[in-house]
């Protein structure tokens, strides 16, 4: 009798110890906190989505009453202070991360303390790779398919040239004289975007050469110099300028502009607003747009899911449960006809 | 062979390591030294924040320094005061020891009174209220402009002066109010362009005008921003216009200057008002309360001073 006593006393005991650890478990969060690292906030494209998603924090917040607390930081191109804004995020109990990683070979290092403080970890716009996200069932990708981009991008100049050749061959010698602005080599979004924009311009039929191409790193004053040295080392010979992103498309049209020289074609990638300025101005062919509200809204509801421990929304399908790939459309000058791809149609 | 009352040691060891574990892990015991962090808000007036990129920098420097963590609110209307408030009401119920206040409405923000310290970031105008503040002055700097315009400009030029009409903040008011005064003043002639929306039009109507060339003044750095992007891309409309100024210092403002499409800017230590704000409210709250404000000078910057370290270090900071 006394041993059984003893036996419930300390039974009582341990649920009252436990209690004291778990009381807060099971309570809806009227608050959740979001830390966000960019890779470079001065990037016009990321510096879009940004605006777009803190504008859908504070929708969300509205609509839902559910406080929402968002972190922001500039890893201005360097994983190790990345690396120190992921640790700072979690010392302040962030309940999510959003990170669009600076090198995204290197991503480990975010996940591993993800994993260790148990935060889920919403990546965009620049991929990690699949070794990494497979990791752990709490890592995200959203982004756009770069190869469905790069298509795009190709496929506006191949309609172009199929019903109007002379508005692309400009000189009318039967071949396209093109120069090529590349992001950075370590995204993978510029081997592809290159590879593939080529790629769908010969199939399509469009009789090109190419005649120079370079590493603007995404930078609009980068592509800006390049293009004016290619002005003066092939004068007139250049008819078609493609660019991994607009910022660089922009700057080569600065170099057209400050070199005086009219109807080289350009295309870009992006739609940023200066981009879609360009293109309402003219001086931009055509570029690829993302859809940049629903990019946005797709990476806040994913990240707000994870915070409140529920499931990623239905209305946002993830492919293998991890990756969702958002929309683009293309974008032309003149006849700006949006065209469309679906989401998932890789 | 242990004794009945070797089994019993045992069994009240095991019970005291099972409790010992128990209470370590709901740190009855062992628990780690807290830190204090304070949780300080910073509300601005705008529904946006591209204006305050620097500011934020100074912002999280000082928050690293000083063992706080910030947090940064926008408005969901610019400049609603009332909405404001109430955000300022919320975050000291969700546990902010301080807010930092960049007030919608001076005057009311005058008259609050905080039960926790706020630091105010005011335009010089009013009294000051809170546990500090501090005093960027915009009619000095709409002054200090001016009077580079009248250096720049040839006597016969006429300034336009670019406002949101209407709607137009105090800091905008104090802003054109420095530069007409001086314009006036010299006895020169101003004009001030409609509202916010007709920024193009206002510009667009430049290229029907007879005569000198037109100077243009605008009143926030959204309005330059624009009126940069207007210029960059309608090289008939640039060709009416002797200069742009403005004030602000955002990314695309030195970009415009570093391309000549600006010609001057005022700015302050953005930098500097964001690292004080949080200092001063950490001060505010170990019971430093500041006495004085803390008034910010204003700087005049053209295309070729960007480069110069001391404005190289202001408009272009590294956390």
């Amino acid at each position: 009798m006394p041993r059984r006593k003893f036996l419930f006393g300390l039974a009582v005991l341990c649920l009252l110890l436990a209690s004291c650890s778990g009381s807060q478990k099971g309570e809806r969060k009227t608050s959740i906190r979001i830390g966000v690292s960019l890779y470079r906030a001065d990037d016009t494209f990321i510096n879009n989505l940004r605006s777009i998603f803190e504008e859908k924090a504070k929708e969300y917040e509205r609509r839902n009453g559910i406080k929402v607390i968002l972190d922001i930081q500039d890893a201005k191109g360097s994983q190790n202070m990345q690396n120190s804004q992921v640790e700072r995020f979690i010392s302040l109990g962030c309940d999510v991360l959003c990170i669009n990683p600076v090198d995204r070979m290197d991503a480990s290092a975010i996940i591993d303390k993800a994993m260790t403080a148990g935060v889920p970890v919403v990546f965009f716009n620049r991929q990690p790779v699949e070794e990494d996200m497979n990791r752990w069932d709490q890592l995200y990708y959203i982004g756009v398919d770069a190869k469905e981009t790069a298509i795009l991008q190709g496929k506006m100049v191949v309609d172009l040239y199929k019903e109007q050749p002379a508005a692309v061959d400009l000189n009318g010698d039967g071949v396209v004289g093109y120069v090529l602005l590349e992001g950075e080599t370590s995204h993978q979004d510029s081997l592809i975007r290159t590879e593939w924009s080529i790629r769908t311009l010969k199939n399509g039929g469009v009789p090109i050469e190419k005649i120079t191409g370079g590493i603007a790193n995404w930078e609009r004053s980068q592509g800006s110099a390049l293009m004016e040295q290619w002005l003066s080392a092939y004068p007139g010979k250049i008819e078609l300028v493609v660019s991994n992103n607009d910022d660089m498309a922009l700057g080569a049209i600065d170099a057209l502009e400050r070199t005086k020289t009219d109807g080289v074609n350009v295309i870009g990638i992006d739609g940023t607003t200066s981009g879609l300025e360009a293109l309402e101005n003219g001086k931009l062919l055509g570029t690829v747009s993302a859809n940049k509200e629903l990019y946005a809204t797709v990476i806040l509801e994913m990240a707000v899911s994870c915070a409140l421990g529920e499931p990623p929304p239905e209305e946002y399908p993830l492919e293998d449960g991890t990756y969702y790939w958002t929309p683009q459309e293309i974008l032309i000058r003149e006849n700006t006809e949006a065209e469309e791809m679906p989401a998932q149609s890789r | 062979m242990i004794g009945r009352r070797g089994k019993l040691l045992i069994a009240l060891y095991i019970v005291f390591l099972v409790i010992l574990f128990l209470m370590c892990s709901t740190d009855l015991i062992i628990r780690e030294p807290e830190k204090e962090i304070y949780q300080i808000a910073v509300i601005i007036e705008d529904a946006k924040s591209d204006n305050y990129v620097n500011f934020r920098k100074g912002m999280d420097q000082a928050a690293m320094e000083f063992n706080a963590d910030v947090h940064f609110i926008t408005l969901y209307e610019k400049r609603n005061a009332k909405q404001q408030t109430e955000l300022m009401e919320r975050e000291r119920q969700d546990g902010a020891d301080a807010l930092i206040v960049v007030p919608a409405d001076e005057e009311q923000a005058a008259g609050l009174q905080p039960v926790i310290p706020v630091i105010f970031l005011r335009s010089g105008q009013g009294e000051g209220a809170g546990a500090g503040s501090i005093i960027t002055d915009y009619k000095k700097m709409g002054e200090q402009i001016a009077h580079e315009m009248l250096k720049d400009s040839p006597a016969d030029s006429p300034v336009l002066m670019l406002g949101d009409m209407g709607k137009q903040s105090t800091v905008d008011s104090l802003f054109l109010e420095g530069a007409k005064a001086v314009y006036g003043a010299a006895g020169r002639s101003w004009q001030i362009g409609a509202g916010k929306e007709s920024v193009r039009a206002s510009l667009e109507a430049l290229t029907n005008r007879e005569g000198a060339k037109v100077v243009i003044l605008a009143g926030n750095p959204d309005i330059l921003t624009e009126a940069a992007g207007i210029l960059a891309d309608n090289p008939a409309i640039a060709d009416r216009v002797q200069g742009l100024y403005g004030r602000g210092g955002t990314l695309p403002i030195l970009n415009y200057l570093d391309r000549g499409l600006i010609t001057g800017i005022c700015v302050t230590d953005e930098y500097g008002v964001g690292y004080l704000s949080v200092r001063m409210a950490v001060q505010a709250l170990e019971g430093a309360f500041s006495q004085l404000p803390e008034v910010m000078d204003s700087y005049y910057v053209r295309k070729e001073d960007l480069r110069k370290p001391v404005y190289e270090k202001m408009l272009y900071p590294i956390e």
